[in-house]
């Protein structure tokens, strides 16, 4: 580790969460809105621009009626700039460093922490003092950086997890709540196997897709702990522990569609679409897909925790990325930009998304969660099982090692599980080599 | 018929069937995303990519021309590589005709200088220009001077391709005989004329050639609009295919008839100057 451990804590990483402030914020506070309602919204700051990263048809449904809500209220008129999302990601860090909107889009975790170390993000802890009271506490450590500021505004999150159809399950006659372990999830992939079916259907021809499965295995075999600390280069990826995730992954191959390096996590999900497949472990994003294809399918679809392997550690520890605002400092206007994100993060402005009729699990805890369907309300059973919530692996860890070296790696390991101490060695190897931050 | 010539048609006949072959091949995806893209998705998921359509349309092409916004891109990607064409074969003529018919110590320096600068990768020096950019936008108290605007995307562009450009009308001016820019300077012709009268109307079938690729690799081009311009909505069409994918679902059918509708200004351009690009690239390969 030659110089290399960088100033990241647990507690940047990941962030916890006890079941009772998730059941407050999922409860939902009632009149939190009504009574921060007069937060955010200054007339003097002048007009701002908004950077989105999507062009999403329902997102953008979503950001337009937020900024049409903020400048009835305000006055204020706010230029609206999308940009597809990759193209925005990949450029980031020039746009931070040249003309960037006052307000843009972004993810909570390590990738703000980065940009904010560098000075490029404002510090909106005077923002978090109006609307701070209208998050958990594990909200406002996700959006706090390095040097303990807020940098970050929360919008809303999904989970990762096992995903399947209902009807399929009980084809086999196998209760999805009874699926809580590692021995009742290989009863069910034997069940679909003995079917013809593909049990777990599996993707990773974006090299992303894989992460979420090394995310969940790594912490439900060696705990949060180890997994954010192996993130962070505090644990090593050579180590014993490490090489069991793999074993364990090894077990699911024989369960796995033949073609997971040609498919994207799309394809994966067709198969399950398609009933060829009964499982898959994926963010709960793509329920809309299945709503799209039909409201039949879209019922059918269920979400549970990834199965406990060690009873030490439950299932304690989920992926649940958190999508969010932040202020660029060489925008024309901080001010701006913060007294916008002041109204984004204020129940009043996510009222406003929330009216526009898309299906949004929000962050902030006034959002009444009477009008979820029966799906977004299990999500959010799976959200409260977790103590430890993970930003998925690509947001949790340096960005010039998830892509460039951890994708490949495991691209590599699934052409030939044989070879996973040769390819750890070459993880900690290239995580060594890495220039400090 | 001798065996001879028996061969010869034995030969003709597999290099047909090589070349057809090949030709297939090459067709093969661009025939696959038109019939793509008269498919929706929404079967293509439900059914797979190889299913018999149930519905064929052109949906997706109307569809993708509201959701690219295509005239605004379609109008920047205009403004940027129209000028930067033009600059580049204004350039690149000049240099090639000084380096070619002026004999002076640096002349060959010069060519290999301008040549090698079209070997460096954009990837390498796009950091250096990017703050170069915002520099000079801040010695002249604008930001957005060159950097997120057309102007420095063009000026970019006219840098990297006019090595190429210059290269390429060089050699072609070498095989013009000396001859004729001798009898010019009998006649008292200055550098101007001899430059705008006599070399540049020879020089149209290279430039019209040039003219084809130079447009259709900067209308290709996405990387220098992406990282030297932050306003979406001023990016070329290139950038206008992204808006057609999610960031989690991609609507492939969608993508197909985009790209299909991106390609065709550049195929428009082609077939215009088709002529000139076939005599252009031949012309100069034989002397008599």
């Amino acid at each position: 580790m030659s110089g290399n451990t960088s100033p990241i804590r647990g507690s940047d990483l990941g962030f916890k969460m006890t079941r009772r402030e998730l059941f407050i914020g999922a409860a939902g506070l009632a009149g939190a809105g009504a009574l921060l309602a007069a937060c955010g919204g200054d007339k003097a700051v002048g007009p701002l621009s908004f950077g989105a990263r999507t062009v999403d048809e329902s997102p953008t449904k979503q950001l337009k009626a937020l900024v049409a809500a903020y400048e009835a209220k305000t006055g204020n008129s706010v230029t609206y700039n999308a940009t597809e999302s990759n193209a925005f990601q990949n450029n980031l860090s020039q746009y931070l460093q040249g003309t960037p909107d006052d307000a843009f889009q972004w993810m909570a975790g390590f990738r703000m922490q980065f940009f904010a170390d560098q000075g490029l993000l404002v510090d909106l802890s005077d923002v978090w003092d109006k609307i701070g009271d209208q998050y958990s506490e594990s909200y406002k450590i996700a959006s706090t950086g390095l040097d303990g500021k807020q940098y970050f505004v929360p919008q809303s999150w999904y989970p990762w997890g096992l995903h399947f159809r209902k009807s399929m399950l009980s084809e086999l006659g196998i209760d999805p709540d009874g699926i809580y372990n590692w021995d009742d999830f290989m009863k069910m992939l034997d069940g679909m196997k003995s079917k013809g079916l593909i049990g777990f259907a599996a993707g990773d021809k974006g090299g992303w897709e894989a992460m979420g499965t090394f995310d969940m295995l790594n912490a439900r075999i060696n705990g949060y702990q180890y997994h954010v600390d192996l993130l962070a280069g505090r644990e090593k990826w050579t180590d014993p522990r490490t090489a069991e995730v793999f074993k364990y992954w090894e077990m699911l191959v024989p369960y796995m569609n033949d073609n997971v390096l040609d498919l994207e996590w799309d394809g994966a999900m067709q198969l399950l679409l398609q009933r060829k497949a009964g499982a898959m472990l994926m963010g709960s994003w793509f329920g809309g897909n299945f709503k799209e294809q039909s409201d039949a399918d879209y019922e059918d679809l269920w979400i549970i925790p990834f199965p406990e392997i060690n009873p030490e550690h439950k299932r304690d520890t989920i992926d649940a990325p958190i999508d969010g605002y932040c202020v660029a400092k060489n925008g024309s206007n901080n001010d701006g930009g913060k007294d916008f994100l002041a109204f984004a993060g204020d129940m009043e402005g996510v009222q406003a998304m929330l009216d526009t009729g898309v299906p949004m699990t929000s962050a902030n805890k006034g959002q009444d969660t009477s009008s979820y369907d029966a799906f977004q309300t299990q999500q959010l059973a799976v959200m409260a099982e977790a103590k430890y919530i993970t930003q998925f692996l690509d947001r949790d860890t340096r960005p010039d090692f998830a892509g460039p070296v951890v994708g490949p790696a495991f691209q590599s390991w699934f052409k030939n599980p044989k070879d996973v101490n040769k390819i750890l060695e070459s993880l900690q190897a290239q995580w060594d080599a890495l220039p400090p931050l | 018929m001798t065996p001879l010539r028996d061969s010869q048609v034995l030969k003709d006949r597999a290099i047909s069937i090589f070349i057809g072959a090949f030709a297939m091949l090459w067709v093969f995806p661009i025939l696959w995303t038109l019939w793509s893209s008269f498919r929706p998705y929404k079967e293509i998921r439900a059914r797979g990519t190889f299913s018999m359509p149930e519905e064929f349309g052109i949906f997706n092409y109307t569809d993708a021309i509201s959701r690219m916004q295509l005239p605004t891109y379609l109008w920047n990607s205009f403004i940027i590589t129209i000028p930067a064409v033009f600059l580049t074969l204004v350039f690149g003529s000049l240099i090639a005709f000084v380096v070619s018919r002026y004999s002076f110590k640096f002349n060959v320096g010069m060519l290999l200088l301008f040549t090698a600068g079209n070997l460096l990768p954009a990837q390498l020096v796009f950091i250096p220009v990017f703050k170069l950019y915002l520099n000079i936008g801040d010695v002249v108290g604008d930001r957005r001077f060159l950097y997120d605007s057309p102007w420095g995307v063009v000026l970019i562009h006219v840098a990297f391709q006019m090595g190429f450009a210059t290269f390429v009308l060089s050699s072609y001016m070498k095989t013009i005989p000396k001859e004729i820019s001798e009898s010019a300077l009998v006649d008292g012709a200055s550098v101007l004329r001899h430059y705008w009268n006599v070399m540049l109307p020879l020089l149209r079938p290279p430039l019209a050639s040039l003219a084809v690729l130079m447009t259709t690799w900067i209308y290709n081009d996405f990387f220098w609009a992406l990282v030297l311009m932050s306003t979406d909505k001023k990016r070329p069409i290139t950038s206008a295919l992204g808006r057609l994918q999610g960031e989690f679902v991609t609507d492939y059918n969608l993508l197909a008839a985009g790209a299909i509708i991106a390609a065709l200004p550049t195929l428009i351009v082609f077939f215009v100057l088709r002529k000139q690009f076939v005599s252009g690239l031949t012309l100069g390969s034989t002397k008599g």
